[in-house]
């Protein structure tokens, strides 16, 4: 083994005092939790607005140009669709109908609005399995699929159920797992596009009655290996200005924006997930602060026999690095846990990806070097002729 | 090897002032000094009459502002913070407390001292013989708390020791041990000095170690006093008012 080229001075100081130590990595730790957790809930109430979307199967998204966002009731004609269809690379266009129905829970016969989907039970539009399972029972009149993390209060989901949707009986051949969100805060139905011109086809003279002919969404699978952005921007330029033509990744961010523009969620979690970084570097500054403090002689007697302030920088901030690994490490186990407790809990998709958990790690690393530079200004400021007698 | 370096500290015509405008007040005034290669000096006086601040000056600890000041051969007024570090590399430093690292061991104290002079690969071997030296061959790997005060002081000294200094300056190194073990720091000083032809500045106010002195130096309210060898310093004063000079 190579002798070690420096004195590990800096793990030296944080290990000598092992309880210490714990409280240290035990405060860099709920730091890094309470950022997890704010993070966390940010980004479940942005992914629970797109994961219908990203469930969606299709590469490119049309939309009537008025559609801005998912919830947007704006259809557009079908033939556009078939138009679309007809460009090089595309292999097939699925219309996919949405609208909201009123739903009666079967217990307690309250009525609640539900998000009707509505698709041809042939096509792979919603390839989620209990659809996939259920396609044939879909297919007979009257019946639904229904989501399971509908609110309870949709009443009993067991298959066989029979209540009623917009008015006329139905009954449930099924469930699938989907969630809510903002546009659809009790739930979600599957209903075939034939059922669908059997509930919405014949409404009261002041409703908007419905038909196949007009799409909410049209969805285009692309051939594997076609340029995605050129069938884009040609579809762009040849097909009528009345519908909007976007990737899915395009739509994603467009409703993503959407709800960091329209509402508090992104300032309010932000402002909180803020907050737990400066818990922190208010924790960890306290931490080396009383490293420093403590060891304050030692530190100027090494300044005394030369060694340069930008040395000592480099202990204490060997210090921080040192926290944030261990702080690091729990912190994010817990958080973990914590985001699973909250997804059965709550029915919000608390969702840990890499980068999130690196972008976290950043943070935490920039908390603990702030914390280090303001703590070791105390010793910068040391004037090591205060060693001597005093 | 120039005139400059035979003496490892030459002072001229130096003065210090601490605070400024209506608070400047002057500390040291004119102080004309020569310490020869190999001496041990000690610099006695009563409290508040510099003495630190002189040490601290020739440790190019604090930047001197009047006169002139050649340490090692190196005029120091004038110097910028970086410099003065530099500077201090070449001098060992013991302090009256003996300001190690708990956490380190015995010769991890020693061999960061090593690491400011970049000699990585004999840094442990460094430390350990110096150590061995001062009679704490098999305390090497202790940390501070399982060593008594005169050992712990004993490791202060190796710190200042092993990078062979050619100038060490000591404020007050026996002041936190008993009686037995100041004699013994202070001999293995001696000897070491002895061995590595070193310049030893120490200030104290311990009258027992006085005979370890070439020569002695009296500083009384920022002026250099007297200066003469032992002898001379004791036959010239009457016990009572040695100590009491030196202890007031």
């Amino acid at each position: 083994m190579l002798p070690p080229r420096h004195t590990p001075l800096a793990w030296f100081n944080l290990t000598h005092e092992k309880r210490r130590l714990l409280t240290a990595v035990a405060g860099v730790s709920f730091a890094v939790l309470l950022m997890f957790m704010f993070q966390g809930f940010e980004n479940a109430l942005y992914d629970s607005q797109v994961q219908l979307l990203k469930r969606l199967n299709g590469e490119i998204i049309l939309l009537n140009r008025l559609k801005y966002n998912m919830f947007v009731p704006e259809q557009f004609a079908r033939r556009r669709l078939y138009q679309a269809q007809a460009f090089e690379g595309v292999v097939a266009a699925y219309p996919f109908y949405t609208t909201t129905g009123d739903w009666k829970n079967p217990a307690t016969k309250t009525v609640r609005p539900l998000r009707v989907l509505a698709f041809n039970p042939d096509d792979p539009v919603l390839p989620l399995p209990g659809i996939l399972q259920n396609r044939e029972a879909l297919k007979l009149p009257w019946t639904a699929l229904i989501d399971d993390q509908s609110r309870s209060e949709v009443g009993p989901i067991e298959p066989g159920t029979v209540t009623e949707l917009s008015e006329q009986q139905i009954r449930l051949v099924g469930t699938f797992s989907l969630g809510t969100d903002f546009a659809s805060g009790n739930g979600n139905v599957v209903i075939s596009d034939q059922n669908f011109l059997r509930y919405f086809a014949n409404l009261a003279p002041e409703e908007d009655s419905r038909t196949l002919n007009t799409v909410d969404m049209g969805l285009l699978k692309v051939a594997d290996n076609t340029d995605l952005a050129a069938i884009v921007k040609a579809m762009r330029q040849q097909l009528p200005e009345d519908v909007a033509v976007w990737t899915k990744a395009e739509f994603v961010e467009k409703e993503l924006d959407y709800w960091r523009e329209s509402t508090a969620i992104g300032f309010v979690f932000s402002l909180l997930t803020t907050m737990g970084f400066f818990v922190g570097v208010i924790l960890v500054y306290q931490i080396l602060y009383t490293d420093v403090a403590e060891h304050w002689a030692e530190y100027a007697t090494l300044k005394a026999i030369g060694c340069s302030n930008f040395q000592l920088l480099g202990i204490v901030l060997q210090e921080s690095v040192i926290l944030v690994f261990f702080g690091f490490v729990p912190g994010f186990f817990i958080s973990l846990g914590l985001y699973r407790l909250t997804a059965d809990a709550t029915g919000l998709l608390m969702q840990m990806t890499w980068e999130r958990a690196i972008n976290i790690l950043i943070a935490t690393f920039i908390m603990c070097l702030i914390s280090g530079a303001i703590a070791v200004r105390k010793v910068q400021s040391t004037d090591p002729a205060e060693v001597f007698g005093s | 090897m120039n005139t400059a370096v035979a003496t490892a500290v030459q002072i001229r015509q130096l003065n210090y002032h601490f605070g400024q405008g209506d608070l400047r007040t002057q500390v040291l005034y004119d102080i004309d000094l020569d310490l020869p290669k190999g001496q041990i000096v000690i610099m006695t006086g009563p409290s508040g009459s510099g003495k630190t601040t002189l040490l601290s000056l020739i440790g190019a600890l604090r930047s001197a502002q009047e006169g002139n000041l050649q340490v090692l051969g190196r005029e120091l007024v004038g110097l910028n913070k970086s410099q003065l570090v530099e500077v201090r590399r070449n001098i060992g430093f013991i302090f009256q407390a003996h300001n190690l690292f708990e956490s380190l061991t015995a010769s991890q104290n020693v061999e960061m001292a090593v690491e400011l002079t970049q000699n990585w690969r004999k840094k442990r071997k460094l430390a350990v013989e110096m150590l061995s030296q001062l009679g704490l061959a098999n305390r090497v790997d202790y940390k501070p708390n399982a060593l008594s005060g005169g050992q712990k002081q004993r490791v202060a000294i190796a710190r200042a020791l092993v990078n062979q200094p050619q100038l060490i300056l000591a404020d007050e190194p026996t002041a936190a041990l008993d009686k037995k073990s100041g004699r013994e720091v202070v001999t293995l000083m001696q000897q070491l000095a002895k061995e590595q032809g070193c310049t030893i500045l120490i200030v104290t106010h311990d009258n027992s170690i006085l005979d370890v002195a070439d020569r002695i130096i009296n500083l009384v309210e920022g002026r250099l006093e007297s200066d003469e060898n032992l002898e001379n310093f004791v036959s010239n004063r009457d016990p009572k008012s040695i100590d009491r000079r030196m202890f007031s």
